[in-house]
């Protein structure tokens, strides 16, 4: 276990050195944030929603805050597969999977830490109607924090999948594309999953997608109280394990039959 | 007269080449249906809950929504060496190359490169248009097929400058700049929707800096029978030269950065 705190650990530090590169896709993610706000506050001036206008606003904020926690960018490893870099990864005295696990939750957790609170902080500035709101209560705040580090690694259980089907062709592109498109939708990034119909909900909060940001989103606007967080929390842990034995097991599989390209 | 045909015949070209392998040009073709399918379902889905938007029927957003689509993704699809990754030519040097031949700069980055795979977006976005055009059942005239047209086009032109900043900036910097695709893929998600949902700032940033709203919204408005802000008819057919406008002076401005252009040495 230490060998994987220490490469968690390794790859943190590496993160924050990419300050100059967040700069940018803040300003952006800042952007798309006000005209999604604008958009859906338009919406709701003609017919108004059930839950109010300023949870939706905190949905959107802290989509956008933690977006990166979303993106698969370890492209490093189709890259090393391709030029046979791999064989060394394959020699190091670990499991190949924790050790991709391990520096894809310290790239997730810095890339996205490191946007989230400017962010935040400029969300938190502005007038009212446009700005996040305070969480519905302290322990809902701390509970949608464990809930948010639980999505977080269900994350990067799901990325580890994606990798392992995609690992065996040398293109995966068209793939990981249909995947992040499933990942983008189901998670409430291209539209907050509360505006779904309310006839779907039931079945996309169980979904695993629906654990990474959703759920904890809810937790935080108190549109799940406390009462359902045990529920909540245990639908997360189920997912995690699933996830994560799903993963080891393809990889597994892969690894006896991985062909190591070029040299 | 030469360089149009010159363009052509490079497309043609390029079409083959990709047309080499045939399976993987149906597979992403389909995947990128599925995508812009994805985003045509959230439009469906917000409508579904909510109806209208302002004045806008359901008819009217999916309308606008599918032009949108068309003019973007026709751009991606034609002017891909544009839009597509320019710091890497700089980076690698590629440009030193292209400064050799006899041709224009401009016309030879236009003739590097085709998308044929965007006819699947373009597909997802006529799809839209004809449903627009049902539930908002639009009495087509000549007039209002030429100002789709001429939308469309100018469109495409206002999209090709607003890429061209980025490629300007990356002259200057070699990198390429992120901040600019909130003009570029922002404006494309923003002005999905009628501009006169926004707030003022949004409002003047789509009108005059990225004028989306004079290039598309105005004819749609017109061609829809709901004239945005009451404008008199001509403006449909008069305001989108605004792209063609903002086109001509990123051109030149492309023109002068190149003078400023030191190679990489790569």
């Amino acid at each position: 276990m230490k060998k994987y705190i220490s490469i968690f650990l390794m790859r943190l530090k590496m993160e924050t050195q990419y300050r100059g590169a967040a700069l940018g896709g803040i300003l952006c993610q800042m952007f798309f944030g006000l005209v999604y706000i604008a958009l859906y506050r338009a919406f709701y001036a003609g017919k108004p929603q059930d839950f109010p206008v300023s949870s939706l606003v905190t949905y959107v904020w802290l989509q956008q805050a933690f977006f990166r926690m979303l993106l698969a960018f370890d492209s490093e490893l189709g890259e090393k597969i391709r030029t046979g870099g791999i064989a060394y990864d394959l020699c190091r005295p670990m499991n190949f999977y924790g050790y991709y696990y391990a520096r894809s939750a310290a790239q997730k957790l810095m890339g996205s830490l490191l946007r989230a609170i400017p962010m935040l902080l400029f969300a938190m500035l502005l007038p009212d109607g446009w700005c996040i709101s305070a969480p519905a209560s302290l322990p809902a705040l701390l509970i949608s924090l464990l809930a948010l580090m639980t999505g977080l690694l269900c994350i990067c259980a799901l990325d580890n999948i994606t990798m392992g089907v995609t690992m065996r062709t040398i293109d995966p592109k068209g793939m990981q594309a249909m995947l992040n498109l499933l990942m983008m939708t189901f998670s409430g990034n291209i539209l907050p999953l509360t505006l779904f119909p309310d006839s779907w909900q039931k079945v996309i909060t169980l979904l695993p997608y629906a654990q990474l940001l959703d759920a904890p989103i809810r937790l935080y606007t108190g549109e799940w109280a406390l009462s359902q967080a045990p529920r909540v929390l245990l639908i997360q842990l189920f997912w995690l394990a699933a996830l994560t034995g799903l993963g080891l097991f393809i990889w597994q599989r892969n690894q006896k039959h991985l062909v190591v390209q070029g040299g | 007269m030469d360089t149009v045909k010159l363009y052509f015949r490079s497309m043609k070209m390029l079409l083959r080449s990709q047309m080499q392998y045939p399976l993987s040009f149906i597979l992403q073709t389909i995947s990128q249906i599925v995508m812009t399918g994805g985003e045509l379902m959230a439009v469906l889905l917000l409508i579904d809950r909510f109806d209208a938007l302002n004045h806008w029927s359901a008819g009217d957003l999916l309308f606008i929504y599918g032009m949108m689509d068309i003019t973007f993704y026709l751009t991606e699809c034609f002017g891909r060496g544009v839009t597509g990754n320019f710091a890497a030519l700089i980076q690698s040097g590629g440009l030193d190359t292209l400064m050799l031949r006899p041709r224009g700069i401009f016309t030879q980055t236009l003739c590097r490169a085709i998308d044929p795979r965007r006819i699947g977006c373009i597909s997802v976005g006529v799809a839209a248009v004809i449903m627009g055009a049902n539930l908002a059942s639009i009495e087509w005239t000549f007039l209002k097929w030429a100002a789709f047209f001429e939308s469309i086009l100018l469109g495409m032109l206002l999209i090709l400058g607003l890429f061209l900043i980025e490629v300007i900036f990356s002259i200057y910097s070699v990198k390429s700049i992120e901040v600019v695709n909130a003009l570029t893929y922002g404006g494309r998600s923003a002005c999905q929707y009628p501009i006169d949902v926004y707030p003022r700032v949004l409002r003047l940033l789509f009108m005059v800096v990225a004028p989306f709203a004079l290039t598309l919204h105005v004819p749609a408005a017109y061609i829809l029978g709901k004239p945005l802000y009451g404008w008199p008819d001509f403006t449909a057919f008069l305001c989108p030269l605004a792209g063609a406008v903002l086109f001509f002076i990123m051109y030149l401005c492309f023109q002068k950065a190149l003078r400023f252009y030191r190679s990489t040495g790569s």
